[in-house]
């Protein structure tokens, strides 16, 4: 136990109260820093476009990664818990992309959406589907939500394997005396399957917060936050001020709001929602 | 619909979606297998003129891929190893001993699974600075561990709950210690939440990125998450060898994950549904 607490206490409590008492400074990181109070926070709340659009972008990866993959993942658990060839196959490809790092995913995904000789692009042209071709990424209307894409496409898996687990361990005997009282499929999935699924429901979208909040790799490999602050999340605009443009007291108060944020939902969901981190805790 | 077609249209819809999923993958291996005299890979590069390894050899020889794998074993097998042993002992002490604020602790805990590692960045690098670690493994091992605690201490609390009080009891009648109770009895079936602890701790630590970016400068300590940012300009007009990289970051994660994952459902079942 002590030394899971020196750890925790060095890298994670410290560096907590560190923001706060940072982000009250104007400081490069090298030279003397130079307390200003509340300066940057009224300053990232009134006068900075990047962190709203931040903030938008957030909430649009919340809602469009968290459903979806949900949903598409609960579908395919079903079906490959229902007893179809391969179904062990087909869970390893589905859940294959959720291991690989976003690094490696954001560059693939660069040369699927390119342009030029891009798969998509290259579909387009030879099938006549024009549609197909789009500027995936630099157009700044589309940019996020081809980010988005590619980011429930990594991890519907991750849904699919919990909802797999979960409908592994619902008891036989519920399910056979609804069907034996005459409850069609579709019935006992509204009736029975879905509300005692209710802890997986919760504990993805509890992770689906958090992992919203955390974006960083994929959106930095894809697009760097651009174009044009685009496709800024929280995480590389404090990335950006920080270490691009040497702001270590702003980047501070965005790190601040931030745990604000995390914190403030989490609470809300384990209050509100009921919500217990059952597997990611 | 009878069932039969039901499961048929099932498959068919299932495989389609599995086609959607592969693509990207196989695309990663195919563009590696390129040959280097091939100019404009089409369609992404799913369509190449034959298979060479010419990729990988040019990678091994012109960028030292080797480094920069060792560097990831050494920041990662010790940060598993030392979450391993770390949070099973402090799971244990939360489960079974009595301290001061236990469940202070214990909630503590908990919120850090809900911290978001970007808050993080800016004091760590500066812990580091301060602490001579910038450049170092230890820079990153000893972050990764106090971040991956947390969840390993979850998994391993709810699986030590549910064991035998009688068994331990028994222990204790013959004279065993606390220390032995952990390490004789619990520990030794503790497999599967192990198994989940060393996949999860394997694959954020080998794929983790914010905090290698700003804590590793020089190339030389660099792990292999970072080397398509060192050499894409490198690489940038030749697809084959970056997508070599990108084979080589993927396949030690795809290697542990099969060793592993007969345990995963199990693990995953036994922490998500008891609940």
């Amino acid at each position: 136990m002590v030394p899971a607490l020196i750890l925790f206490g060095v890298f994670v409590i410290y560096p907590i109260f560190y923001i706060f008492a940072a982000s009250l400074y104007e400081w490069d990181g090298i030279n003397q820093a130079v307390y200003v109070g509340l300066q940057n926070y009224i300053e990232m709340l009134t006068d900075d476009r990047a962190f709203r659009v931040a903030i938008r972008n957030s909430l649009y990866w919340t809602v469009l990664t968290i459903f979806p993959q949900m949903i598409l993942g609960f579908v395919l658990a079903s079906l490959l818990t229902s007893g179809i060839p391969f179904q062990n196959a087909f869970r390893v490809i589905f859940f294959m992309p959720a291991i690989i790092s976003p690094v490696v995913l954001g560059i693939i995904w660069q040369r699927i959406y390119a342009p030029f000789g891009g798969l998509l692009a290259d579909l387009a042209w030879e099938t006549g589907a024009r549609f197909l071709m789009q500027p995936y990424l630099s157009d700044p209307k589309i940019a996020i939500f081809s980010a988005i894409a590619v980011n429930v496409w990594q991890w519907t898996g991750f849904s699919m394997l919990m909802y797999v687990a979960g409908l592994n361990s619902l008891p036989r005997e519920v399910l056979s005396a609804a069907e034996v009282d005459g409850a069609g499929s579709l019935q006992r999935t509204r009736y029975i399957v879905l509300p005692m699924l209710r802890h997986v429901h919760q504990t993805l979208i509890l992770l689906g917060v958090i992992g919203t909040l955390q974006t960083f790799a994929l959106v930095y490999m894809l697009t760097k936050g651009g174009p044009n602050h685009a496709t800024e999340m929280l995480p590389t605009y404090i990335f950006q001020k920080a270490f691009t443009l040497q702001g270590m007291g702003y980047a501070s108060a965005l790190a601040v709001a931030l745990l604000a944020i995390a914190l403030s939902a989490s609470i809300f969901q384990v209050r509100v929602l009921g919500s217990r981190f059952t597997i990611g805790g | 619909m009878p069932a039969r077609t039901a499961k048929a249209l099932g498959f068919i819809f299932v495989s389609l979606l599995a086609l959607l999923w592969l693509v990207p993958i196989l695309m990663m291996l195919v563009v590696s297998l390129m040959p280097p005299d091939q100019r404009a890979p089409r369609f992404g590069g799913l369509l190449i003129r034959g298979v060479s390894i010419q990729n990988y050899v040019t990678v091994f020889l012109d960028a030292p891929i080797l480094q920069h794998f060792i560097n990831s074993l050494a920041i990662t097998i010790p940060s598993v190893a030392l979450v391993v042993l770390i949070s099973s002992l402090a799971a244990f002490a939360l489960a079974r001993l009595a301290f001061f604020a236990r469940d202070l602790w214990f909630y503590l805990l908990i919120m850090t699974l809900m911290l978001p590692i970007p808050t993080l960045v800016v004091p760590i690098f500066q812990i580091n600075k301060a602490l001579g670690l910038l450049d170092s493994y230890l820079g990153l091992i000893l972050p990764y561990t106090a971040l991956g605690v947390p969840f390993a201490i979850v998994i391993f609390r709810s699986f030590f709950a549910g064991f035998l009080r009688e068994l331990e009891e028994a222990a204790i009648l013959d004279g065993c210690t606390p220390f032995g109770i952990y390490w004789r009895i619990m520990m030794p079936v503790s497999g599967p939440a192990v198994a989940v602890v060393i996949i999860w701790q394997f694959m954020t630590s080998w794929n983790e990125f914010i905090l290698a970016l700003v804590t590793m400068n020089s190339v030389e300590t660099k792990p292999l998450t970072l080397v398509p940012l060192v050499y894409s300009g490198q690489f940038m007009m030749r697809p084959g060898p970056m997508f070599a990289i990108l084979t080589l970051i993927t396949l030690p994660v795809i290697v542990v994950y099969y060793l592993m994952q007969r345990f995963m459902v199990s693990g995953l079942t036994a922490g998500a549904v008891r609940g």
